[in-house]
């Protein structure tokens, strides 16, 4: 495995250090528009993480544009999402509730921030009934449902599939989780698995319709377990809670890493499951050079979701579940494994379609988590100072 | 036709920049726009369902909720009605009103409500009015919500 992360390591361009910055400038430029709004905060705190974040961000693009390995880096930043979303999420529960538990008031007041996962939930009932199926907020608050549709939709059009690798504020946790050990204790599962959230999404999609209730957040979600989850009032609750703990150690902690996969993701998630359509609708993706490829099978051994197998690779493609996270491409040995623009030949520069999915995809992952990573720091420099983060 | 499909490929992964820009640049915006344009609403399961009857008690008001029994395509045969006691100031430790749910100019139920302890009992005069389904906190006071039976016709 090391012989072959050098070999891919060796390959792998270096541009200049010139070349690299004039080539990161303009997601400088637009990474400190987006994180501080074209107005640094007068507080110093704030502003200190502000700080921290932009060039957190800015020195993990430029790497990842001057080394040429993709998954390297970014995962370092996606996985820092995720746990500031955690920090950042619960401070302001508990600041603004004070405690992470959802009661009944709350969430019939419509004061549940919304979640991407639900989209799929709520569409047969909002076509039918024109109603959104959660206890949320159409516009305005935290988190409302229209702004969380915005979101989804642009992050579709741009990235497709690759908002679960780029910009979902969860997937971090697993991701983080299956890069624990050096290698995996379970090697292989039968392929038929990895239809399961395809599954679990028609099941959820038609119970969520039947009852009118989004089931999947009632019943399964493990994230429950570190954002909200319903206040323990009953025998009922009771039971989910324990589910949410169980499926949240099992599926985001254990498995992942038992199996340095992204099991949650390419198991479970029905949004996931949901996103693969929208890789059809988006311009990039994942392509396999067979002239190069020597089907030494590292990138189906590596890819945490699956998205790699013998039929597809045949072809030359990933599979429609893929998250253009670039892990395989970074691992493949004989750089057989690219990113591609729809449309556009392999012998083109591959290279430039790499770049041109960059600028997007780490856009959409430094805008949505910025101020996620900017609340936590200022939350652990509370919690260091005055021994509390709220 | 393969330059074409390149030229296209090019322009379309170029879009996505400025879809990405537009995305979080037009939130606001968008999020407005495709609130009002699609219409949608949060579901009654959730909301309460719409107001249809207020009443002014002085010191505090009773906002009475149109009985919700949506479906995904026709009407369930369970639902709910919900009350709302709101007051600017402080609500009295009990409350006690008769409640007409359809506007029949019948009476279907009577509510107590304690609002120290949130308990409420329940006299029903119809027997589409099954028991109180649960009693919550709101903003400015207390809701009731009332189970209900389909009436037939």
């Amino acid at each position: 495995m090391k012989t072959e992360q050098k070999h891919s390591e060796a390959n792998a361009p270096q541009r200049s250090i010139l070349r690299t910055f004039l080539l990161a400038l303009p997601m400088m430029i637009l990474t400190f528009m987006m994180l501080s709004h074209g107005k640094p905060p007068s507080d110093p705190q704030r502003l200190f993480a502000l700080i921290t974040t932009y060039l957190f961000f800015n020195v993990f693009f430029f790497l990842m544009l001057r080394t040429g390995r993709t998954d390297r880096y970014r995962a370092p930043v996606f996985i820092t999402y995720a746990v500031a979303f955690v920090i950042s999420f619960i401070s302001h529960l508990v600041e603004v509730r004070g405690s992470m538990a959802l009661t009944e008031s709350t969430m019939f007041q419509g004061e549940t921030p919304f979640c991407h996962i639900v989209i799929p939930m709520t569409l047969i009932p909002a076509a039918l009934t024109r109603t959104i199926i959660f206890p949320g907020t159409i516009v305005g608050g935290y988190a409302s449902i229209a702004t969380m549709f915005v979101l989804w939709i642009g992050a579709s059009l741009a990235l497709g599939r690759g908002f679960c690798g780029w910009a979902c504020f969860f997937g971090g946790l697993d991701d983080g989780f299956s890069r624990l050990f050096r290698k995996p204790l379970i090697k292989r599962i039968n392929p038929s698995w990895s239809y399961l959230p395809f599954g679990i999404l028609l099941a959820v999609v038609l119970t969520s319709a039947i009852t009118l209730s989004p089931t999947y957040c009632t019943w399964l979600c493990p994230y429950k377990t570190v954002t909200e989850f319903a206040e323990v009032t009953s025998f009922k609750i009771l039971i989910q809670t324990i589910i949410f703990v169980s499926l949240f150690l099992g599926l985001v902690v254990v498995l992942p890493i038992l199996m340095k996969r992204r099991t949650q993701c390419g198991l479970f998630c029905p949004f996931g499951a949901f996103q693969s359509f929208t890789n059809k609708v988006n311009p990039f993706q994942i392509r396999i050079d067979t002239d190069k490829c020597v089907k030494c099978g590292r990138c189906s051994q590596i890819c945490p979701t699956f998205s790699m197998n013998d039929a597809g690779i045949a072809k030359g493609r990933s599979r429609m579940t893929c998250i253009k996270c670039g892990k395989c491409v970074d691992a493949c040995p004989k750089k057989a494994i690219s990113f591609n623009i729809k449309g556009t030949s392999l012998t083109g520069s591959a290279e430039t379609s790499r770049v041109l999915f960059l600028y997007p995809a780490f856009l959409f992952l430094a805008t949505m988590a910025g101020g996620n990573v900017s609340d936590a720091i200022v939350r652990i420099i509370r919690l260091i100072t005055t021994g509390s983060m709220v | 036709m393969k330059t074409l499909r390149s030229i296209a490929g090019y322009s379309w992964a170029f879009l996505a920049l400025f879809i990405t820009l537009a995305t979080f640049m037009g939130s606001p915006y968008f999020s407005r726009k495709l609130a009002s344009a699609s219409g949608v609403t949060i579901s009654p399961w959730f909301s309460g369902g719409e107001v249809a009857a207020i009443r002014d008690h002085g010191s505090y008001t009773t906002k009475i909720r149109r009985p919700v029994f949506d479906g995904l395509i026709s009407e369930r045969k369970s639902g709910f009605v919900q009350i709302d006691w709101e007051s600017e100031g402080a609500l009295p430790v009990e409350i006690e009103e008769r409640i007409d749910r359809n506007s029949d100019k019948a009476h279907d139920f009577t509510i107590r409500l304690n609002t120290s302890t949130g308990k409420a009992q329940l006299t029903a005069h119809d027997s589409s009015v099954k028991s109180v389904e649960r009693v919550y906190r709101i903003k400015k006071g207390w809701a009731v919500r009332v189970l209900l039976r389909k009436q037939q016709g």
